[in-house]
């Protein structure tokens, strides 16, 4: 860390391979693709490389790292915001009444139906129920209100559910409905 | 099956990427890396630009101010002794060529440039100072022409303790110039011949201007800035700050 700090070249890419996998994780989290998970991630390194100096050693280097590439996906979204996801806000789902099991399901299957997600639903749900923002900060971050926010949570988490219980019931035809 | 709470919803989610890590392209970090070098290497040139702009036109702004107070001696003296004694006329005669000589061997080496601040700078207040050359250039033309060859070789020593003169009466606001002088004696060689041409060209444009105040006060061969007036209209064609130097010559 002190080498980076020092903008020494190699210590720098010795930090990129230590933590790039884990922040890539992030960011597809965030973004649509891989392809737009991957220009995230490297504009936040581009940012952890300028900014390294201003981290002070409160809290871990990795939480400090995730929150500077959490902060540069939210900022790209806002960037990128289109009128896109006030069309999908409209869009009614039920709450499925059903249970399913989730043992079934890994990680990649969690990412597909979150990159799925509309970008404003998958914004707050990744805010909320992964980094605990609260719907206040979400709400200050993404310039929409705290109820909105609040709505847009529960929208999502509905859209999950369903889509989840899609691949389950595809995967292993046991959904019963 | 039980409907799920959304605490355990999330919670599924949250524990599913706690630790979860993909791998990046391979070529990532590479572009990662060409994306800070490069930042680094445009920064210094930015402040090298910036600190040679505030230096070039505080420069130019002090010499248009010396100018102006140098100008007006210079005609009085050669106006002077021409009632008086027709010999020193001509050997006056023979100063204002040499004065326009001065002037030309800038527009000779003028090009094109965006250096508006400084020329603004230069424009009114040298303006002044042309227009007495070119009073001085109506009266002495025609002798200047039939003595133009000669005064060219015979008068070169004479050249050299006016263009001390002149220096000395600017105060050489830097050392680098009196040092150059030797350097631009031998230059001066070089551009005797081309007097005759030069002289249609006279002064069109601005470039013109500072080349000329320039040309007075820096004598080294790579000027600390001119202009290239070849075409209608000037543009910046080198700069020399001590170590910092840019220049458009070859392109000539």
């Amino acid at each position: 860390m002190e080498g980076c700090k020092a903008g020494d070249r190699k210590m720098q890419e010795l930090l990129y391979k230590q933590t790039a996998s884990k922040m890539l994780a992030v960011c597809m989290r965030y973004a649509k693709d891989r392809m737009e998970a991957e220009d995230v991630l490297q504009m936040g390194y581009i940012k952890i490389f300028q900014k390294i100096k201003e981290y002070r050693g409160d809290g871990s280097f990795e939480g400090w790292i995730r929150r500077v590439m959490v902060n540069t996906a939210i900022e790209s979204y806002r960037k990128n915001l289109r009128s896109l996801n006030v069309v999908e806000i409209d869009e009614a789902y039920e709450q499925p009444s059903t249970g399913f099991d989730f043992g079934t399901l890994g990680m990649q299957d969690l990412m597909k139906v979150i990159q799925k997600l509309a970008d404003g639903y998958r914004m707050v749900f990744n805010m909320y129920v992964i980094e605990g923002y609260s719907h206040k900060e979400i709400g200050e971050t993404l310039g929409i209100s705290e109820g909105a926010s609040k709505s847009q949570l529960s929208r999502a988490r509905a859209i999950l559910k369903e889509e989840i219980i899609k691949m389950e019931g595809f995967g292993y035809a046991t959904y019963t409905g | 099956m039980q409907p799920i709470q959304d605490k355990d919803f999330d919670q599924l989610f949250k524990n599913a990427f706690e630790d979860a890590e993909i791998t990046p392209s391979r070529d990532l970090w590479s572009n990662i890396e060409s994306e800070i070098e490069p930042k680094k290497k445009r920064i210094l040139p930015i402040y090298w630009l910036s600190a040679a702009a505030v230096l070039l036109i505080a420069t130019i702004g002090f010499l248009v101010y010396q100018q102006q107070e140098v100008k007006p001696k210079q005609f009085a003296n050669n106006v002077e002794p021409k009632t008086i004694k027709p010999i020193i006329e001509t050997t006056q005669v023979g100063d204002s060529v040499k004065a326009l000589g001065v002037v030309i061997e800038k527009t000779e080496q003028v090009s094109p440039s965006n250096s508006k601040p400084a020329v603004a700078l230069a424009k009114s207040s040298v303006k002044e100072a042309v227009k007495s050359t070119q009073n001085q250039k109506a009266i002495t033309a025609p002798e200047m022409q039939k003595q133009e060859t000669i005064i060219a070789k015979v008068e070169e020593p004479k050249q050299e303790i006016i263009k001390r003169k002149i220096e000395e009466a600017i105060q050489q606001p830097k050392e680098e110039t009196v040092i150059a002088a030797n350097l631009g004696s031998v230059k001066a060689d070089d551009v005797s011949g081309d007097y005759g041409q030069s002289e249609n060209k006279g002064i069109r444009n601005v470039g013109d201007v500072v080349n000329l105040i320039v040309n007075k006060v820096d004598k080294r061969k790579d000027k600390f800035i001119q202009f290239r007036t070849d075409d209608d209209d000037s543009s910046l064609s080198s700069i020399n700050i001590g170590p910092f130097k840019i220049g458009k010559k070859n392109r000539k």
